[in-house]
């Protein structure tokens, strides 16, 4: 009896004891059941009576509003559901969409319970983080503005494929109106839709605190890994909110959702993508239980590199961690600035964590039975980042609404903050980096090499640039004159020409919509045909022209470890091409250049990367220098062109920043033009555009230093 | 019957405190917490990340394989600019992968053929890495040039259509001519440069569709020029001449690092071969 008792006992610990060894995952309590009153998500304007301020600065952030109507991110999206069939559109729960194995497609990125299924991620990939309200909302067909394509893969009919943004207009009565057209000028009348606001008061203040399943690591990481509440109870940052005005909502007082919504955390939801793709270089799987099948790779690490880095931490400058809305929603860079050292440099730069003191809502009108309002320190709504809008006033008014916030204007708020992104912008990329060329040699030979060399350092939160790292070209123009201004050596420079494949037939006295020297490379726009089907072939996104430019730099420094060429600190999408695999391009004789063996080479096309190098972007505090070896020309060479040196040598350099690559738009241009894969001008991108809204910031950073030359 | 309870009960204690600590290791994961591994430690699916990784965000104490002390060696050489230890670990990397040894695999259209249309997670023997060879290379350029020539051939062995592959090996060969005294030797080396000069030109052709999306009649400007400065050395003027235009062309729309050498290159034409018209 005891032996049997005994053995049955160890028989049920022995279970327990495997099923604990077996399981990876402790089961999580579901969140907390909202008591709250539903309600509806609200367009911002229901915001505006008594968050003036706060509505003001979000209307002119690229977050809200402008991301939506875009024509980059409406482009690039296009051009990844081109190459792939629809995939990244989203499904809703009366799809009738059934998977290779046989089960329904009915939940898309936000709706899966789990992500099981890589279709399941890639049904509105981009939309969930752009517009998760849209997406949430559109279970219930009469909310919905982006509706399922008609067929995916080998049904996907590219005439009828329509942007994104043609599904954020609506009439007077809220009724969805669509361009005559795909890619259309707005219908007479039409307003913007909820979903052209994009990220609202209500996407952020509706959080429900992270939701750990959604992310491929259960860390809340990407994926819009954030519970969203449809209720009343709006989450504040303040843990004694004043009641609220006619119980429009009411304000939550959990002190957790409170610390989430002020945490760096809270951005980790979208500022980390994870694309659900195989890498070949870096294999990582979702490690939700049932989600093994779905892999993915990192394309963008802007969160991890602030989890990870020194401003997470209390061992950076400041003492204190320092969050992302002490940079993006403080008074920074407008509030003093701090000298410390970094390495062996000693830099200044703006103080971050400074707030203005206000209200957080407008007196006399917000608050319930009138109740007074403290003045405390309140945050800025700007979320001001690297970009500005690639589109006219007159055309974001069209989309957005009459009266969007002109970019480009002057003056500045109650705060003195300028109220023009564009200003706001140049301000904070001037606070991003530093550099030094202390390290240079003193002197230097005629006819032989010296070395300059460039130390550069980081100040921001992540890595210098972050995001979408591998389109953000930020880099180092660097040129030595002798005391006469004669050049004797440039890197990072760019030369005006003509861009035959987007109708610019002669250089058009325009630097902004160059190329840097280090390569040359034409990306395959592809084109329409009478059947679809997936993949490159028609569809665009392999180089047709891919050449060694003279300023070769970035793969000779990190391939060769040669010193020599452009500093580019733009990180690189690779696509893996196997033997056998057609590369894009044609040989001189006129046939399909196939891969010979394993060829690595950079693609401008995200859907198409299969390798991601993201670390030639900079390290936040973490100095790297940079050498340069430089071939100074004969006395006889000079002799010959009638040129005499006069010393000392000006070494100058500066960081540049530029937010895309003009080739990668000129891609964006042909891929969503009336000759691409669609057969309709989507009226996204086209050389005007690029020629007007492109522009280089220069001189973010400088240094200079002379060198002594002898015959 | 005491002592049968008694070793029941140890058995139970046993079991629990087994228990305790097998939950104790951390063998599950507490939603929330950050990333279990080291997100900046790439495992390979099936090929290697080629490049460089920040050294200090690997963790790694000591190197265990290839692909580590590839990425000690790049630390060594491109922070502590240290280039005998990276020599070193370059040549360690290489010892475990190896195309002579076997530690290492050329992966074929043979090889990509059986695999059924999907790459397996991981090769065995591992994928021959390009990045080490090319770094290894660069270094003994000075000092032992068949060594280095030998290594970016094998980068050709790994990926033939590898850009700039051929012009180091141009280059190595350049440097062996002018470190030799022999005539012969000389000879050889610049003919052998020359060959490779061209094989770098051939695989980005100029096209009538390049031609047609860029308006290039030319590229590869350094190819060009470092061309020339071979054919000048061996005293063919004409071929020199002829690259010096080609190098003319190829800087039309991109200048140069060195744009001093625009003008020179027009004055060497003229001097070279006095009938050739400058473009």
């Amino acid at each position: 009896m005891s032996v049997r008792y005994l053995s049955g006992t160890s028989l049920f610990f022995l279970c327990v004891l495997v099923s604990g060894c077996g399981a990876q995952v402790q089961n999580t309590s579901d969140a907390p059941q909202v008591q709250f009153q539903r309600q509806q998500f609200q367009r911002p304007e229901n915001c505006l009576p008594c968050h003036q301020r706060q509505y003001n600065e979000l209307h002119s952030s690229v977050k809200s509003g402008y991301r939506n109507v875009s024509p980059l991110f409406n482009g690039l999206e296009a051009a990844a559901n081109l190459v792939n069939g629809g995939l990244l559109r989203p499904v809703y729960k009366d799809s009738t969409v059934v998977l290779p194995d046989g089960t329904p497609l009915n939940t898309n990125m936000y709706s899966s319970p789990v992500l099981t299924e890589t279709r399941q991620v890639q049904a509105a990939f981009c939309l969930t983080c752009h517009n998760a309200n849209t997406e949430i909302l559109g279970e219930n067909t009469a909310f919905r503005e982006v509706p399922q394509l008609p067929g995916f893969l080998a049904s996907f009919r590219p005439e009828i494929f329509r942007p994104l943004r043609d599904y954020h207009l609506a009439d007077a009565n809220g009724n969805q109106l669509l361009p005559a057209a795909p890619g259309g000028d707005p219908p007479a009348g039409a307003q913007p839709s909820l979903g052209a606001a994009g990220i609202t008061c209500d996407f952020c203040h509706d959080e429900n605190g992270p939701d750990l399943n959604r992310s491929f690591q259960m860390d809340g990481f990407a994926n819009t890994s954030l519970l969203l509440n449809q209720s009343n109870a709006k989450v504040g940052p303040f843990a004694f909110p004043v009641a609220v005005k006619n119980h429009f909502h009411v304000v939550s007082n959990d002190p957790n959702l409170i610390g989430f919504l002020r945490a760096g955390a809270f951005c980790n939801a979208c500022h980390d993508v994870r694309v659900p793709r195989r890498n070949l270089t870096a294999e990582e799987h979702n490690m939700n239980p049932g989600g093994q099948n779905v892999s993915y790779f990192r394309l963008e690490n802007l969160s991890t590199e602030w989890q990870v880095g020194p401003y997470n931490s209390t061992t950076n400058p400041f003492g204190t961690v320092v969050r992302c809305q002490d940079c993006h929603m403080s008074l920074f860079p407008y509030a003093g600035t701090s000298t410390y050292p970094v390495g062996d440099m000693t830099v200044t730069s703006p103080t971050p964590g400074v707030f203005a003191t206000d209200y957080a809502a407008v007196p006399g009108v917000s608050t319930d039975q009138d109740a007074s309002l403290p003045q405390r320190k309140v945050v800025e709504h700007y979320f001001t980042g690297v970009d500005v809008p690639m589109a006219s006033p007159d055309e974001l008014s069209a989309r957005l609404g009459p009266g969007y916030p002109d970019p480009y204007a002057t003056g500045t708020d109650s705060h003195g903050v300028p109220l023009g992104l564009a200003t706001r912008r140049h301000n904070l990329l001037d606070a991003a980096v530093r550099i030094s060329l202390n390290k240079t040699d003193t002197s230097a030979q005629l006819g032989q090499k010296f070395s300059v060399r460039l130390e550069a350092v980081s100040l921001t939160g992540h890595r210098f640039p972050a995001g979408f790292s591998q389109e953000r070209t930020t880099y180092v123009q660097l040129s030595v004159t002798d005391n006469s201004g004669f050049v004797l050596y440039q890197s990072g420079y760019e030369v005006d020409k003509p861009h035959p494949n987007t109708g610019e037939l002669a250089p058009d006295g325009n630097l902004d919509d160059e190329d840097l020297e280090h390569l040359h490379a034409v990306v395959d726009p592809g084109k329409h045909t009478p059947t679809y089907s997936t993949g490159t072939g028609t569809n665009g996104g392999n180089n047709l022209v891919f050449e060694t430019g003279p300023d070769d730099g970035p793969d000779a420094r990190v391939y060769v470890g040669a010193p020599e060429g452009l500093v580019l600190f733009r990180n690189e999408l690779i696509h893996i091409f196997l033997p056998g695999d057609p590369i894009g391009r044609t040989s001189a004789a006129g046939a399909p250049v196939k891969a010979q063996g394993v060829h690595f080479e950079e693609t401008f096309q995200a859907a198409l990367a299969d390798s991601v190098d993201n670390f030639r972007s900079l390290q936040p505090l973490h100095p790297r220098t940079y050498t340069y070896e430089i071939q100074l020309p004969t006395q006889q060479q000079l002799q010959t062109i009638g040129v005499t040196i006069q010393g000392p040598l000006h070494v100058h350099a500066q960081v540049n920043y530029e937010h895309f690559p003009p080739l990668f738009l000129r891609f964006l241009a042909g891929v969503t033009g009336p000759s691409g894969p669609t057969g309709n001008n989507l009226n996204l991108v086209d050389e005007a555009r690029i020629d007007t809204f492109l522009k280089n910031i220069e001189d973010i950073a400088s240094d200079d230093t002379t060198v002594t030359v002898t015959p | 019957m005491k002592l049968i309870y008694r070793y029941t009960f140890l058995i139970l204690l046993t079991l629990v405190l087994m228990l305790i600590a097998v939950f104790a290791q951390n063998v599950t994961y507490t939603p929330g917490e950050f990333q279990t591994s080291n997100p900046y430690y790439p495992k390979a699916d099936p090929f290697y990340f080629e490049g460089k990784i920040d050294w200090n965000l690997l963790g790694i104490t000591q190197p265990q394989n290839a692909w580590d002390f590839l990425q000690r060696g790049i630390h060594f050489q491109d922070d502590l600019n240290d280039t005998p230890d990276a020599i070193n670990d370059y040549q360690t990397s290489l010892s475990m992968n190896s195309i002579q040894s076997g530690t290492c695999q050329i992966v074929t259209l043979a090889t990509v053929q059986s695999w059924n249309g999907t790459p397996p997670a991981q090769l065995t023997p591992a994928p021959c890495m390009f990045t080490v060879r090319l770094r290894l290379g660069y270094l003994l350029e000075q000092t032992n040039t068949s060594r280095a020539i030998q290594l970016f051939q094998e980068v050709l062995q790994i990926d033939p259509q590898r850009l700039g592959v051929n012009t180091l090996i141009a280059e190595t060969y350049v440097i062996e001519a002018q470190q030799s005294t022999d005539p012969t030797t000389q000879q050889q080396a610049y003919a052998n440069a020359v060959s490779a000069f061209q094989a770098e030109l051939a695989l980005s052709p100029v096209t009538s569709q390049s031609t047609a999306l860029t308006a290039d009649s030319a590229n590869n400007s350094k190819v060009h020029w470092e061309l020339a400065q071979v054919y000048q050395a061996t005293g063919q003027n004409g071929l020199a001449a002829s690259e010096l235009q080609s190098y003319l062309q190829a800087t039309q729309w991109h200048s140069d690092v060195y744009p001093w050498r625009i003008a020179l290159a027009k004055s060497q034409i003229q001097t070279l071969q006095p009938q050739l018209k400058v473009k």
